[in-house]
């Protein structure tokens, strides 16, 4: 039995391999807890394992996705990142904090400001551009003073990071969707129309970690 | 009573011959980091300079030279072009402006050895003000490679295995011929290699352009390594299957 953890910036997912469930908490309340085996922008100094996101990110792909080729974007609360995968073979990768910073923060940091449900908000065919969080709200303020209502202010927000994410992993007509956003549904919606977006979920890096602890089993160095 | 020695700034890779007429002299690689400098050159250059033009004049400022020698030849860019007037201005010491279009290559025997690769840049560029004679061992088969200029932060050095190949700008330097395009622009085998070049340096068109061409990794890093430029050449080093011994 082994606790795995995936130590996000505003989110901590961890998995106990003997519990069936995941569970997730804050990041802000997570400082005591360390793991077995850990990714995550924190996680060096919660584990004596580390594994860097990118690299669980593809094993977990690679563990869920029974396909030869397949593209898997992890879009969290900080940062943008994605692996294609051809035959377990690395093709292509990129991980940005700088465009797209804080996009994922934002909208949830949004979505509590103006009371809004997410399940319930109409994607929206329009869209503001987010070259970052920051900016992107500059301008989600300023529709919102024009009159246009907050929910569709938003869903256009949602639009402009769905659109800079697509354009950052090479606009594919499919793709897998991971990550902390995987679960807005607004977000889910907000790629463009004929694109066909697979979710896997925000514990695909946990998966991640699953093959690292297999690894470590048979060399005899897990726990 | 002895003289003192005057203390010469220099900048990039001058001439041999200006560098030795002045080895007798402190000799200071302003492009290297100088522990306690401050920075003071953001109020004067603009936003979009890389880390090393910014850290020059930094030097600059701080280290109360008696001369600055800079090469502005084909080998530097017109950053650093344009860094000679500024300091002409900024600088109350004469500034010496050479161009170094040597191409009488003097090897490459630091690129190529089984060092560390951290070790291969330190001696490099300390080459410049104090050549030694090494007894270096050839790295017959390099596990990676890494191609471009030197890193402000030497922390990306510590992610590659012991006997990394020095690609790139870097080589041209070890080789004293650094308007040498045509060995910048070599990558001789298919070792995995990482193309780094400084963030807003001009010379991220073409460590793309080579990143593509060779299937290997494109990074740019301004001053300090950020956590997903590090993720990503562990990541790319791990699947493409890079072994060795990593410091």
């Amino acid at each position: 039995m082994a606790l795995l953890g995936d130590f996000g910036t505003s989110w901590t997912k961890l998995l106990n391999t003997g519990s069936e469930e995941p569970r997730v908490l804050p990041t802000k309340d997570a400082h005591d807890i360390t793991a077995d085996i850990a990714t995550g922008h924190n996680a060096r100094r919660r584990a004596p394992r580390h594994v860097n996101e990118l690299i669980a990110l593809a094993q977990g792909g690679e563990r869920l996705i029974g396909e030869e080729e397949f593209l898997l974007l992890d879009v969290g609360s900080r940062d943008v990142k994605y692996v294609r995968l051809r035959r377990g073979e690395l093709v292509d990768m990129d991980w940005t904090t700088t465009c797209g910073a804080l996009t994922g923060f934002t909208l949830e940091l949004l979505g509590r400001y103006y009371g809004l449900d997410y399940d319930a908000v109409e994607p929206s065919k329009k869209s503001v551009s987010v070259t970052c969080g920051v900016l992107g709200m500059e301008q989600l303020f300023e529709l919102v003073s024009q009159g246009v209502p907050e929910s569709e202010a938003v869903a256009r927000f949602a639009r402009g990071i769905a659109m800079n994410a697509y354009r950052f992993i090479g606009q594919p007509k499919t793709f897998y969707l991971s990550g902390g956003m995987c679960e807005n549904r607004l977000f889910q919606h907000s790629f463009p129309e004929k694109v066909e977006v697979r979710p896997l979920g925000r514990f695909v890096l946990l998966e991640g970690l699953m093959v690292e602890l297999t690894r470590a089993t048979r060399a005899g160095t897990a726990g | 009573m002895s003289e003192r020695k005057r203390r010469i700034g220099f900048v990039g890779c001058p001439p041999e011959e200006e560098l030795a007429a002045r080895r007798s002299q402190d000799l200071v690689d302003l492009d290297n980091l100088v522990e306690g400098v401050e920075p003071r050159s953001e109020s004067v250059l603009p936003r979009t300079t890389c880390r090393i033009i910014r850290r020059i004049l930094d030097n600059a400022l701080a280290l109360d030279l008696d001369e600055v020698l800079i090469d502005e030849g084909y080998g530097k860019c017109d950053a650093a072009r344009g860094l000679a007037e500024v300091l002409e201005e900024l600088v109350d010491v004469p500034v010496v402006r050479t161009q170094n279009e040597n191409r009488e290559g003097a090897g490459t025997p630091i690129s190529d050895s089984n060092l560390p690769l951290r070790r291969k840049m330190e001696l490099i560029l300390d080459d410049l003000a104090k050549p030694e004679r090494l007894d270096l061992t050839p790295e017959p088969d390099p596990p990676a490679a890494i191609w471009g200029v030197p890193a402000a932060d030497f922390a990306i050095y510590d992610l590659f295995p012991d006997g990394t190949q020095v690609l790139g700008w870097t080589r041209c330097l070890e080789n004293r011929t650094p308007a040498d395009w045509r060995l910048e622009m070599s990558v001789p085998h298919d070792a995995p290699t990482v193309f780094f070049a400084q963030t807003f340096c001009p010379k991220n068109v073409v460590a793309s352009h080579l990143a593509r061409r060779h299937g290997g990794l494109h990074v740019d890093v301004d001053g300090v390594m950020s956590q997903p430029v590090r993720a990503k050449i562990e990541a790319f080093l791990h699947f493409k299957k890079v072994r060795g011994r990593v410091r």
